[in-house]
Order: structure tokens, then C-alpha cells, then sequence
């Protein structure tokens, strides 16, 4: 059975947690939106979980590519680990090491990441799923 | 790492930390800013201390950070607001006691508690950090957006690429007139700054408030602005919406300037048009602490700390 992950998570709260400090309900899932992908409200399950996977979730060398560039970006050490989870605002990202990501990945996998799409990405995975997604609508156009 | 388990600390025996000195609350066009130095705090039983004074969320928050340099620095920047927030209410709160909620569009602000024979400060506050110096800008009952940004910083992509994507079109031909790359490096740093401080003033952040809507610039002295009043010789910090250029938003008043030979900085405050200024020099005025919270304030306003100041 098909489950979605919460990969609409606003971006808000990713650029407001990086702008505004920590945030009072730390890293708790807020703001959840269903990405519009034809699956019901109904039949889905909680989705502030975040062990639920998309059927089509990025391949692993997506994933180490955007880790690479987010590791780049940071400057983060080696004794830092990337996770598929890591939450960009726990690695201190501010909202220019952000933009900056996001053109790092466009020029990487050779996309264009429209803003409001940005704005949903807070984790590794999330941005590995959007890279993925808009690879393939561009394979297809 | 430091253990920085909640448990242990609950238990762990320390000297309770020095009052915090009063501080004057900030007149209606001040802005007041403390800033840390997180390289400056080299006894790690002060990490416990600051650890204390805050909610357990917090805490959580802090021990989420991906390694000791982060968690160092969330812990700061929570101790650091609790601290300051603190030195304005007259000894009656202790930086322990402050809840914080959000706005509607996520931006922290204390939630006040209901005192009966007390009417605490209807203070604002905002912060910005970089790896080396975290800032807290604080305002009597005027939204303020404060940025940081170390003078250093080198961008990944092309200054141009950057502008070009992500400010209006004024702005990116401004920095096009700097020929040498690193004036327009630093100028694109400097704009950012602004720029970041403007979102976080009017509480929605970059998410809320897309920075190729509104331009920042300098306007020239001498000019007269929508209200009809006339302009102090100096040129001045403006915002305009790109849709709308010509009518500037007077409502929201700027200073940029050097922190520390380290970083550059913006302040954006609303302006107070409760307290009108009768004809004199109504810009954003500044004061600046360089602290260590319970060891150490310094009143760095007047000094080399705070410097190239343009409002």
C-alpha cells in the first residue's frame, strides 16, 4: 500500500528556525500539508510520523549527492553524519547557506527548483525526493 | 562532547550565577543589541548554568543540533535572549522564568505572564547568529529584525548568480557598478544583511517575504519622502516594494554598520510614530554590549566595536 512521507513540511519553518534561532517545539513536525499526489486524506495514516517512506523515495546516490553538497556548503567536518533525516536547520544552515544549496543542487542534477517548491524541503531526504521528482518531469518534457 | 544530558544537570551541584545588572529600557527610536562571542566562554561549567535557564523544549532543541560546536552555539543564542530579556523587567524576572510563543507567521515573542501590581516592559527582541557571535537586538514595543553576517563570508555561487536569483532588479544593477569583486562581494553581503533584518522585522521571515519584492537602497539627502518631510542631510536606508518604486515604506527605519571588526550588521526597526521627533535627527539610535552572561557586560557603544554606521 502506497504511503507518502510529509515532504511538504513548509520551508517556514526551516528558514524561520534558521532565522529566528530554536524554536519552541524543537523538532517537531508542524504545518503538514499532502502533497498532491491523488492519494486520499482518508486512507492515509498519521502523517506526523516520519517513518513513512513514498513509494518512489530518491535513490541512494541522489541522497549522497545532496549530502556531498550540504556538506560542501557547510563546511561541516567529517565527524559530523549525515543521516537522510538531517533537518538542515540542525546543521546550522542559515537562509543564504540555503539558497545557496538549492543552486548547488540545481547545478548539480541540472534542474531549476521553483521557489515554492523550495520552500518544502527541510531534510536530506526531501530534497533528494524533489530532486528526483523534477529530474524526472524534465526527462519527460 | 559535552554531556549535556537534562538529567545530569538537574542534580549537578553549582554556585548560583551572579545577578544580572539592570539595564535601562530602550527610548522609542533605540535599539539595543548584546552581543556573545562564543570563543570568549572557556569554562564549560558556565555551559551548565546557561543550560538551566531554559524550558525543557529548549533544552531538547539544543541537544538536537548535530555536534558539540552547534549545540554550543543553539545553547548561546537561547541563554543569551533569556539573559537580556531578563536585565529589563528590574530584577523581578529571572531569565529562567520567560515563555516564549510564536506569531502567526513563527516568529518568537515572550509571552507575558498577567502580574497583578506589575506591568512588565512590552519588550520585542530578535536574534541572528553566525559560528562566531550571536545577537540580540531588543526594542520597547517596536518590531525589530536583527541580521548578522561574519565580513568574511565568501559565497559557493557568483555574487551576480545569487543577485541576479534572488534581489530586485535595482539591486542587482547596483552591485553590477562594482567593478572590484570584492566590494561586491562585501556589498552583497552588506545588502543581505539588510535585506534578512527587513523580513525578520516585519515577522515573516524569507519564506513570507520573498527578497525579490522589495528593494533596499540608499536614498539620497534632500529628498522629500511620501510624508512630505524633509530628509536630514545624510543619505538613508530605504525599502521600497519592487511593484511600487518611489513610495517608500516609511514605516521601517534601518542602520548597518561593523560589530566587533567581525561581522557585518543590520537592524531594522518600525518606526516609532507615537513619539514623533520634533525636527531633530529621528534615525535609529544604538546601543551595544559585547557580554558573557553572568561574568561579564561592556557598554561598547562609543568604541571601535561598533563602527561605520549607516542609518
Amino acid at each position: 500500500m502506497a504511503a507518502v512521507s510529509a515532504t511538504s513540511i513548509r520551508f517556514g519553518s526551516t528558514f524561520r528556525t534558521a532565522s529566528w534561532s530554536s524554536n519552541q517545539t524543537g523538532g517537531r513536525i508542524s504545518n503538514v500539508k499532502l502533497v498532491s499526489m491523488g492519494i486520499s486524506k482518508r486512507i492515509l495514516p498519521s502523517l506526523r510520523s516520519p517513518h513513512f517512506h513514498i513509494c518512489c523515495a530518491a535513490k541512494p546516490e541522489t541522497v549522497e549527492k545532496v549530502c556531498e553538497v550540504v556538506k560542501k556548503q557547510l563546511a561541516l567536518k567529517d565527524e559530523i553524519v549525515l543521516t537522510p533525516d538531517s533537518k538542515f536547520s540542525a546543521l546550522g544552515a542559515d537562509s543564504l547557506d540555503t539558497v545557496e544549496i538549492v543552486m548547488g543542487l540545481e547545478e548539480q542534477f541540472g534542474i531549476t527548483v521553483e521557489e515554492d517548491n523550495s520552500q518544502n524541503i527541510t531534510t536530506i531526504q526531501e530534497a533528494a525526493d524533489l530532486i528526483e521528482k523534477l529530474v524526472q518531469q524534465k526527462a519527460e518534457a | 562532547m559535552l554531556p549535556l544530558h537534562s538529567n545530569s544537570l538537574a542534580r549537578r551541584p553549582f554556585a548560583s550565577p551572579l545577578p544580572l545588572p539592570p539595564a535601562s529600557l530602550p527610548s522609542p527610536r533605540e535599539t539595543h543589541i548584546w552581543y556573545v562571542v562564543p570563543d570568549e566562554l572557556k569554562d564549560a561549567s558556565l555551559l551548565y548554568q546557561y543550560m538551566e535557564l531554559l524550558s525543557p523544549c529548549e533544552r531538547q532543541s539544543v541537544l538536537r543540533m548535530n555536534g558539540e560546536r552547534l549545540q554550543k552555539g543553539a545553547l548561546l543564542a537561547r541563554a543569551l535572549v533569556r539573559t537580556t530579556l531578563a536585565r529589563y523587567t528590574d530584577g523581578r524576572l529571572s531569565p529562567k522564568s520567560f515563555k516564549f510563543q510564536k506569531n502567526r507567521f513563527g516568529k518568537p515573542e515572550v509571552e507575558w505572564d498577567k502580574y497583578d501590581l506589575w506591568a512588565p516592559p512590552p519588550l520585542q527582541f530578535n536574534i541572528s547568529h553566525t559560528s562566531t557571535m550571536i545577537a540580540c537586538g531588543v526594542t520597547l514595543d517596536l518590531p525589530i529584525g536583527i541580521d548578522i553576517e561574519e565580513k568574511q563570508r565568501k559565497t559557493s555561487n557568483n555574487i551576480l548568480s545569487l543577485a541576479h536569483r534572488y534581489f530586485s532588479p535595482v539591486e542587482v544593477a547596483y552591485l553590477k557598478t562594482l567593478a572590484d569583486p570584492e566590494c561586491r562581494q562585501s556589498e552583497f553581503i552588506r545588502l543581505w544583511t539588510l535585506k534578512e533584518a527587513y523580513v525578520k522585522a516585519l515577522g515573516r521571515g524569507f519564506s513570507g517575504t520573498p527578497f525579490k519584492d522589495f528593494t533596499i537602497r540608499l536614498e539620497a539627502s534632500n529628498s522629500k519622502q511620501v510624508t512630505g518631510e524633509l530628509k536630514s542631510d545624510a543619505p538613508s536606508i530605504v525599502v521600497e516594494a519592487v511593484d511600487d518604486p518611489g513610495i517608500l515604506m516609511n514605516r521601517w527605519q534601518f542602520a548597518l554598520f561593523e560589530l566587533n571588526n567581525s561581522h557585518y550588521t543590520a537592524v531594522c526597526m518600525e518606526r516609532d510614530v507615537k513619539n514623533p521627533a520634533d525636527g531633530e535627527n529621528n534615525s535609529l539610535k544604538l546601543e551595544v554590549w559585547r557580554t558573557l552572561p553572568f561574568v561579564e557586560d561592556e557598554c561598547v557603544t562609543e568604541t571601535d566595536a561598533v563602527k561605520n554606521i549607516i542609518r
